[in-house]
């Protein structure tokens, strides 16, 4: 069931968590000794981060920094680009991601992706809620019909679609387009869900619809969002990691790196030195 | 002045425009061209009487001016003609088309304006349009009924009894191509039948008691319907009318000849619009008569569609998924890259070594290991070994699989990748993208290939001159005995018939406005299926709008 209980904002008040030594109840994600390399090119050197569970964990900083390239790492979308080459490990469930014996659609269902344009497939709302699902041979009705609702519900989309669900999804707006293709990807209820600069595309009004269903999302599902907007990592994340030409600089909770940041470039970056 | 001119670039504007101008002035002049050469063809023209005198003996010439030109008056002179007593530079002559093919040595005749003395249209010349010799030009003078001689209402009876006749050869037509063709396809099932138990050493007396138990079945149902066609035909015979043709001589005319006739200089301008479109109508659905050179086109339209849309079931398949091996799972290396270029020079290729590529391959290669394996009791004739609509469409399929395959990888290409990585983040995997999502999405391009396929497979004529298209088809490829769909025939082609009345016709004036005719029939056929087409892809691209964002 994916329902939405009243919100506390933790990054305010929950203990901090010890990014470095998480048990494993609270891990998500193990990053470990990660490299990049495009052709020649090095993206991402020997990145090493804990990713917990039930957060909202936010990668920022300037443009090129690797941020994008290493969200996509998570659920393997790297895989697309021929060019591209990958060392290290990504631990989910104590399990390397890169291991040959993994199934890379199998883990994309357990690892969904939201992308910064928003993307909804040529087909109904309905459709393309339910698309996950018929891809996995579910074709009882009242299940989709259930899972449809819920996810929309989830997705804060439900009330303004429900008297259209068969109509083609591209007569939303943006932000409802960007919302469709959340619910689209909680229907098949993932463990992570991986945000690309998801209000990038969006107007102030659409982003802030979005930003409120994120602070929704981390109570069933662990959230990893990349933004170029400090302000948004600010109000939306728990923790925060801040990269910079393809190395992770400082990871910390939120309200640390950005009120006392410990290297000197997060801080310049955090008050507009550069980016 | 000038300089400014140039560099506020209106003459650019000029040029281009000028250039898209020139195009449609061409386009739509071939077009009008042929549209008026054609369709006039079938507007009931006047007939004249000419009494000629002069270079020629003194006699009438009935019939309907053709054509006319301006001939200088020495070229005429010197092909010995005496012309001493006129003395402008240039003579007028006309091209009088006569008909009564069988009485006369030329059913066309030219005829110099110095000759004719006199010349009228009376309104009692009538024109038969007959099922042989073709039109015949005379007076009524009596209708035979029965044996019967007609005095009162002669044209209404006429008319009552060209209608009976031409009912009745339809019937006898429908009785001989319908039940009694069914019967002798039946009997040279039997025949086959026999053969490949013979084949087989599997011919025991059980077998031919049988077989000729259902011969003689077929033999006896045939003998009935036989007695019947010959009584339609006797019944079809019994009526005459007799007709002063141009020499004055009474010329007697079975009526089951006769198709139809009209009184042209008698008719309003109504009657005559109606009469336009029957023929016109009788062109587009009626079989050819006379070597192709009168009646309609009826086969070669539904042979020129039936391949046209074999060819398309065939190519977009095969183009489809040739392309998308090529976008979606192909190294992107040298060597595809080689494959794509050698795919799009194949579409350069002249269509006629396609033609000898399928008369090679398919015809002689494939068609006659498929007789071989499976029809071993036609031999020695050939049943897929020998040109038919099959092969024509397989030729034609890969003559225009590159157009497929070239539209079709740049549709793939179109497709936004956030679409497919939508999908791809989603769980599914390569192919399930492709199926659900990445296909229909291209589903637009791959109509626009196929528009251009079909464009370029309806108007080719030389391959199929190869691999089988004939002058005259007996049969139509799709008919009432199973298995319904023939595609070992040989079919007839709009493309092949205007080559074949243009240039191998015995009667060049007669067949002149038929190839104006077909050609037009040829451009209207492609441009239909074209607009069916072009609905198709935009109905489809309404369904994928927001892709154009």
């Amino acid at each position: 069931m994916i329902t939405v209980a009243p919100q506390v904002n933790q990054s305010s008040t929950s203990l901090k968590l010890d990014l470095d030594n998480l048990s494993t109840e609270q891990t998500a994600l193990e990053i470990k000794n990660l490299d990049l390399y495009y052709g020649e090119k090095q993206a991402l050197s020997s990145v090493n981060m804990n990713i917990p569970k039930g957060q909202v964990t936010a990668f920022i900083g300037p443009s090129g920094c690797g941020k994008s390239t290493l969200l996509r790492c998570i659920n393997r979308m790297n895989d697309l680009v021929d060019i591209c080459r990958i060392e290290g490990e990504i631990l989910l469930h104590g399990q390397n991601i890169y291991d040959k014996k993994v199934d890379v659609a199998a883990l994309r269902r357990n690892v969904g992706m939201v992308f910064q344009r928003p993307n909804p497939f040529p087909k109904s709302i309905y459709e393309n809620v339910v698309y996950g699902l018929r891809l996995q041979g579910i074709k009882e009705k009242r299940k989709l019909d259930e899972v449809v609702e819920q996810s929309l519900r989830g997705a804060a989309l439900w009330d303004e679609v429900k008297d259209r669900l068969h109509d083609s999804a591209f007569g939303l707006s943006g932000g409802q387009q960007q919302r469709l293709v959340i619910a689209r990807s909680i229907a098949i209820e993932p463990e992570v869900l991986l945000l690309d600069e998801p209000t990038s595309a969006l107007d102030p009004i659409s982003t802030l619809v979005i930003e409120e269903l994120i602070n929704d999302l981390k109570n069933k599902f662990t959230v990893v969002i990349v933004t170029h907007n400090m302000q948004q990592a600010a109000r939306v994340s728990d923790q925060t990691a801040f990269m910079y030409m393809g190395e992770l600089i400082e990871y910390s909770d939120t309200n640390t790196l950005f009120t006392t940041p410990t290297k000197k470039k997060t801080e310049d970056y955090i008050t507009g030195r550069y980016g | 002045m000038l300089k400014q001119w140039f560099k506020s670039g209106s003459p650019w504007i000029w040029m281009t425009g000028g250039a898209v101008s020139i195009s449609l002035i061409s386009v739509l002049g071939l077009l009008a061209m042929i549209a008026w050469k054609g369709l006039s063809f079938f507007w009931p023209s006047q007939v004249v009487q000419l009494e000629l005198q002069g270079s020629v003996a003194q006699q009438t010439v009935i019939g309907e001016i053709y054509d006319r030109e301006m001939v200088p008056k020495s070229r005429l002179e010197a092909t010995g003609v005496d012309l001493s007593g006129y003395d402008k530079e240039q003579l007028e002559r006309y091209l009088i088309k006569t008909g009564n093919r069988e009485y006369v040595d030329l059913d066309f005749r030219w005829v110099i304006e110095t000759d004719i003395k006199s010349n009228t249209m009376p309104a009692a010349i009538a024109v038969f349009e007959r099922s042989k010799n073709g039109n015949f030009y005379g007076y009524v003078e009596q209708v035979i009924k029965d044996g019967q001689v007609i005095t009162d209402n002669k044209t209404e009876v006429l008319e009552e009894l060209v209608e009976r006749a031409v009912e009745l050869n339809e019937q006898a037509l429908d009785l001989q191509n319908g039940d009694i063709g069914h019967i002798n396809y039946q009997l040279e099932r039997l025949r086959l039948q026999e053969k490949s138990y013979l084949l087989d050493d599997a011919l025991t007396d059980e077998r031919v008691a049988e077989l000729a138990q259902q011969r003689a079945d077929l033999r006896a149902e045939y003998g009935v319907l036989e007695k019947q066609l010959f009584a339609l035909r006797k019944q079809a015979k019994r009526d005459q009318v007799t007709v002063k043709d141009m020499r004055g001589e009474i010329v007697t005319l079975p009526l089951y000849q006769v198709l139809d006739f009209w009184f042209p200089n008698d008719m309003s301008f109504v009657a005559k619009l109606g009469h336009y479109f029957v023929q016109l109508g009788k062109f587009v659905s009626d079989d050819p008569r006379e070597a192709n050179t009168e009646g309609g086109v009826f086969p070669a339209i539904f042979g020129t569609v039936f391949m046209v849309m074999l060819m398309a079931v065939i190519v977009t398949p095969f183009g489809v998924v040739a392309a998308i091996y090529l976008h979606e799972y192909a190294a992107k290396n040298a060597v595809t890259k080689m494959i794509r270029i050698a795919v799009i020079n194949l579409a350069g290729v002249p269509s006629i070594v396609y033609g000898v590529f399928g008369l090679g391959f398919f015809v002689y290669v494939l068609g006659g290991s498929l007789d071989q394996l499976f029809y071993p009791e036609a031999s020695p004739s050939p049943v897929f070994g020998t040109p038919g609509v099959l092969w024509s469409a397989l030729t034609l399929a890969i003559l225009t699989l590159p157009v497929v395959i070239v539209s079709t990888e740049e549709g793939l290409s179109r497709i936004p990748s956030t679409v497919r990585h939508g999908s791809l983040a989603l769980g599914a995997t390569q192919a399930e993208t492709l199926w659900r999502i990445i296909v229909p999405m291209a589903s637009p391009a791959i109509m626009t290939g196929l528009i251009l396929a079909v464009a370029r497979a309806a108007g080719e004529v030389a391959p199929l001159m190869l691999v089988g298209v004939v002058k005259m088809a007996p049969t139509l490829p799709l008919d009432g005995n199973f298995p319904y769909f023939h595609l070992d025939r040989k079919f007839m082609h709009l493309g092949f018939h205007i080559y074949d009345v243009g240039f191998q016709s015995p009667n060049v004036e007669a067949a002149r406005p038929l190839v104006y005719a077909t050609a037009f029939l040829l451009v209207s056929v492609i441009i239909t299926l074209n607009i069916t087409a072009i609905g198709i892809r935009n109905h489809l691209r309404e369904k994928f709008r927001s892709l154009d964002q």
